[in-house]
């Protein structure tokens, strides 16, 4: 099994290329700029974007389904112009067009060979679907339920619904729920199944809301109002174009599903916030498919929090007031090295405390070159170089306007600015071979990373990896250069500012394996971390599961900090399964030891579904 | 194992530099040694000290050699009390070289408590085996900074260039008290800058005179890298071009504060001399390895430009003026010297008469040319020591 994890790509077959797509909805957003599968904007249904084409031809190949009409039709629709393959490798290292063109001729041979086509029929609820949403957007169709069988999460096993509805209106919605329950028909809503937890899959009905992607903006008052389709990464690009920024997490993520899940947080939840900070209101509709706006006095009361597992939803979340955040245009990125945890702790306390960044996050070594590297295999060099050559194995990222670089510059701590930066991601394959890296290391035996201090080390360092676009290209499958180098070339992909605000990087974790987080809300205590860190490695040893220092982000001016941990783990290898379950359930329990002995500790499945809190209920109560 | 004719040597620090030529060196010449040491990572003490005897050509000398875990920090080293006991009974002399040669002040902790604290330990044993001679070996810098003549006597200089030079003046202090009241005779030995061997230009370590002219061949590499790869844009920019004569123009104004010397001896003398005070010293001593004909920073920089096919090298005594602007070869340059800058032009004169005597007017070689290419080419063969054991 470990094998078709590492094979790469072109040594794979359609179907173990399938088998291994992430379900990160990535290829739904144009995060490279290269567009989107053509056929995904127009149908809507996830079956007909290269997410859905995989699971699609991995039930085909693995003979779960038959051909059926929409299957032809998801197939024909593929006009194989290969921009999956772009998004695909640049996250993952993944070539889905050679599963296109699989799913294209199983498809063809099937018919070609008198395969029989399974039509499928409108039962009676099916039929009064389309009266509310109309008849293109619900179906029964096997290879559209197929493909709503999985989410993100493998620990969860993949169930397929009997129905996918696409509903355009809050009424449409309230008339599904009225009549799901008339009809004792389980439902689920699905935004682009990007939780870890396995949370958007479901017999019955599953309603996926990706129609519903109207933004309206109220700059006067500093919100923009979101139907529950948008997603972060299109919402984050309208208010840039205005001039503002919002706090946004996954670029997949819908803004209402991630709010209405655990509630929006990212690096920038250092100043922005997280769970009620994010938004000024919402609309919901119910249980019983009445509608309620969360600013009614007779509405439930979204922004308490119950120290419960798993609490109820309290319904669909059918629009979202967002905050839009102010943006200056000194804004930098810098990262700020640090030899050991608890000295990056203390840094990001102070700077959280004296309200010095926008953004900050300390991260380990792994997800440094994981998020900077093309390809698994130089991420473990470079991971390597920045450990033991470097003697980085800890990096702050601090996005912040002028006052706060110079602040960070004036505390004493030697940083990458964003020049730097710059050299050193394009410059990476350099580094691989740079001799004097070993230089550099001693230098800084008398205080580390003084070289950055060295006013033309820039320059020099800059000589010394001759980055170029070209050069980072090199690095991935020579056909896809071209597209790389072009696409390198563009400011933003080097810009730590937007890097940070569209996180279009972070889907790289599950790069070399699928990952699941453990995510808890704790004060930066550095004991009460090392413990966590260890005792999380401990429960992932025991197991044989990978794993590795996640992100710590300070919230609340360094009161608390969020803090994740990640386990990684193949999904198609069931052994494995077992192992990382049991890894979850230990590491609950550990939060859970933790969060009674001090009450100060929260772990994330005591956040689910209550993303619409208050912070200081959630992280004060 | 060789008789019973010589002396059996508890010898610390002899994974390090001195200590593995001393090793070698002295298990040639028929001693029994026996060393206190700690384990690598992946690595058990007598593995290690295995692949440094192969790396000298004597593996075969292993059984010559008893490996012991210590621990400087614990009672008895860390060494279980049967064994503690039967050591005490057999060993006659210890040379203590295990020191952590950092210069970092941001080290000062570790540094004081390796080269300072933990003496106590190996004090102990010495007491407790009832050993005969304690030798230590210290360094030529301990006299301190602000002495022109530096004599064969303990240092009560209150100044000192970094931490290392410091904890090992503390530390000549503090052994001598010991050894006087419990009658142990100790010498004291004191090298200045140690490179390879002067014959074969073997090496094991690669700092001291080997730094500058690694980082100014690493500077050198990059500014070559951009002319030959990227149309030397970069170079240009800072005036670095390639000569007709294919020589690399690549000015570097280093400053040192005043005229003076750098005293460095080859590793072959500092065993040599070493072993004939050991041999000889019956009422212990001080001695200072030093060199009477020391070379200077602008000779090593000739002899870089002529190996290195470089120009523009410029060593300039006195201060560097007032916002000077420098290239960033200069300025990273300047950087990576700085720990070693105090060395480079240094005008203290180091009294040998105890060394003279003590070595059958053993002298150092005056630092040539040829000594200067086989050291650096070795160096450059093993990549500064990244691929020695490879
Ligand atoms: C690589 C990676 C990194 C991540 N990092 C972060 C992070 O840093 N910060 C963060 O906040 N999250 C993070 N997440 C988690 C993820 O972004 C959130 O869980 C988000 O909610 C997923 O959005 P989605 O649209 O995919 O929701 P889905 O997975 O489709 O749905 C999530 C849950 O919400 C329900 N739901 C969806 N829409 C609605 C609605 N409108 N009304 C009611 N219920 C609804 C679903 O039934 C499901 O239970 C990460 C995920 C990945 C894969
Ligand atoms: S190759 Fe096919 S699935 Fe991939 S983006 Fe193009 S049309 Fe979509």
């Amino acid at each position: 099994m470990q094998d078709i994890v590492n094979k790469s790509d072109d040594k794979k077959t359609p179907y173990e290329i399938a088998r291994n797509c992430r379900h990160y909805a990535m290829c739904k957003i144009d995060f490279l700029g290269s567009g989107v599968c053509d056929s995904g904007p127009e149908k809507h249904f996830v079956s007909f974007y290269p997410q859905g084409r995989m699971i699609l031809y991995e039930a085909l190949a693995g003979n779960k389904i038959s051909v059926t009409e929409k299957c032809i039709e998801i197939a024909d629709s593929c006009n194989l112009c290969g921009k999956c393959d772009y998004q695909c490798y640049f996250l993952n290292e993944m070539r889905p067009t050679k599963v296109m063109e699989a799913l294209k001729n199983h498809v063809q041979t099937y018919i070609k060979n008198g395969g029989k086509i399974k039509l499928s029929k409108d039962d009676f609820l099916l039929a009064e679907i389309k009266k509310i949403v109309g008849e293109n957007w619900a179906s029964n169709d096997e290879a559209i339920t197929v493909t709503y069988s999985h989410d993100l999460s493998a620990i969860s096993d993949p169930k397929v619904p009997d129905y996918v509805v696409m509903p355009n209106t809050k009424e449409e919605i309230s008339s599904l729920v009225k009549l799901f329950n008339k009809n004792k028909i389980t439902y689920t809503i699905r935004g682009n199944g990007q939780n870890l937890l396995g949370f958007a899959i479901n017999e019955g009905a599953i309603i996926d809301l990706n129609r519903m992607k109207t933004i309206e903006f109220d700059e006067k008052n500093w919100l923009v109002k979101v139907r529950p389709g948008v997603t972060a990464f299109d919402l984050q690009k309208q208010a840039q174009k205005r001039g503002y920024r919002i706090n946004a997490s996954e670029p997949a993520a819908l803004l209402c599903a991630n709010i209405m899940c655990s509630g929006i947080m990212s690096t920038f939840s250092t100043t922005y916030g997280i769970n009620a900070d994010n938004f000024i209101n919402a609309e919901f509709v119910d249980h019983s498919g009445s509608l309620f706006d969360l600013n009614e006095i007779s509405s439930p009361n979204l922004y308490s929090y119950k120290n419960l597992e798993h609490k109820d939803s309290p319904g669909i979340c059918v629009s979202a007031s967002i905050r839009l955040h102010p943006v200056t245009d000194d804004e930098k990125g810098i990262l700020v090295p640090f030899e050991t945890l608890n000295n990056a702790l203390d840094f990001i306390k102070d700077c959280s405390i004296r309200h010095i960044g926008l953004a900050l996050g300390i991260v380990g070594a792994e997800y440094i070159s994981t998020f900077l590297s093309p390809t698994k295999k130089m991420a473990s060099e470079i991971k390597n170089i920045f450990v033991d050559k470097l003697n980085i194995p800890w990096l702050v990222v601090v996005i912040g306007d002028k006052y706060a670089i110079r602040s960070i510059s004036e505390m004493g701590f030697p940083f990458f600015d964003q020049n730097l930066f710059k050299s050193l991601y394009l410059g990476l394959p350099s580094l691989k071979t740079a001799q004097w890296l070993d230089l550099v290391k001693e230098l800084s035996d008398d205080e580390p990373y003084s070289y950055l201090k060295v006013k033309s080390f820039a320059e020099l360092f800059e000589t010394a990896l001759s980055p170029s676009p070209r050069l980072y290209s090199q690095e991935v499958d020579k056909e896809l250069s071209p597209f790389f180098e072009k696409l390198f070339s563009h400011q933003e992909m080097t810009d730590l500012v937007w890097l940070n605000m569209y996180r279009i990087m972070s889907t790289r974790l599950g790069r070399k394996k699928p990952f699941l987080p453990a995510l808890i809300y704790l004060p930066i205590d550095k004991d009460l971390i090392n413990d966590f860190t260890d005792k999380f490695r401990l429960i992932a040893e025991k197991h044989g599961i990978d794993n590795d220092f996640g992100f710590i982000t300070p919230i609340d001016n360094g009161k608390r900090c969020i803090f994740e941990y990640d386990f990684f783990y193949d999904y198609n290898d069931p052994d494995e399964i077992q192992r990382i379950r049991q890894v979850a359930m230990e590491s609950n329990m550990l939060i859970d030891d933790y969060s009674v002995k001090t009450g100060t500790v929260k772990g994330h499945p005591y956040v689910l579904y209550q993303g619409f809190c208050r912070k200081e209920n959630l992280l004060y109560s | 194992m060789a008789g019973k004719t010589k002396p059996v040597i508890a010898l610390t620090g002899a994974t390090g530099f001195l200590g593995s030529h001393l090793m070698a060196t002295m298990l040639a010449k028929g001693y029994s040694i026996i060393v206190f040491g700690r384990p690598a990572k992946n690595e058990s003490l007598k593995e290690r000290i295995s692949r440094l005897l192969k790396w000298f050509g004597i593996g075969s000398f292993l059984d010559q050699v008893k490996c012991i875990d210590a621990d400087f920090s614990q009672d008895n080293l860390g060494i279980e009390n049967g064994e503690y006991s039967r050591l005490c009974s057999v060993v006659d002399s210890v040379i203590h070289c295990a020191s952590d040669t950092s210069f970092s002040e941001n080290k000062r902790e570790k540094v004081m408590a390796a080269n300072v604290n933990n003496l106590k330990g190996i004090l102990e044993f010495s007491k407790n085996a009832h050993i005969s001679f304690f030798h230590y070996i210290s360094t030529a810098y301990v006299a301190g900074t602000g002495v022109s003549f530096c004599k064969e006597i303990l240092s009560s200089a209150k100044s000192f260039t970094n931490v290392y030079e410091e904890s090992k003046a503390a530390a000549e202090n503090l052994i001598s008290m010991f050894c006087q009241k419990n009658s142990i005779t100790l010498s004291i030995i004191r090298p200045s800058i140690v490179y390879g061997d002067s014959q074969s230009g073997r090496s094991l370590k690669f700092n001291a005179l080997y730094f500058p002219i690694r980082s100014a061949q690493s500077i050198r590499d990059i500014y070559l890298n951009d002319l030959s790869n990227n149309g030397g844009i970069k170079a240009a920019k800072n005036g670095i071009y390639i000569d007709n004569d294919g020589y690399l123009f690549l000015p570097l104004k280093i400053y040192l504060p005043y005229e003076g010397d750098l005293n460095i001896i080859p590793v072959d003398y500092f065993v040599n001399a070493t072993i004939k005070i050991i041999e000889n010293c019956s009422q212990g001593g001080i001695y200072h390895l030093t060199n009477n004909l020391p070379t200077t920073m602008k000779i090593v920089a000739k002899y870089y430009e002529q190996l290195m096919k470089v120009r523009g090298v410029e060593i300039i005594y006195g201060p560097q003026p007032d916002n000077l602007l420098r290239n960033p070869a200069e300025e990273l340059f300047d950087r990576f010297i700085e720990p070693y800058r105090p060395y480079l032009s240094d005008n203290r004169v180091f009294d040998r008469t105890n060394t003279i005597l003590a070595t059958d007017n053993l002298n150092p070689p005056k630092f040539t040319y040829e000594i200067f290419k086989t050291c650096m080419e070795y160096a450059i063969k093993v990549n500064w020591g990244a691929s020695i054991f490879a």
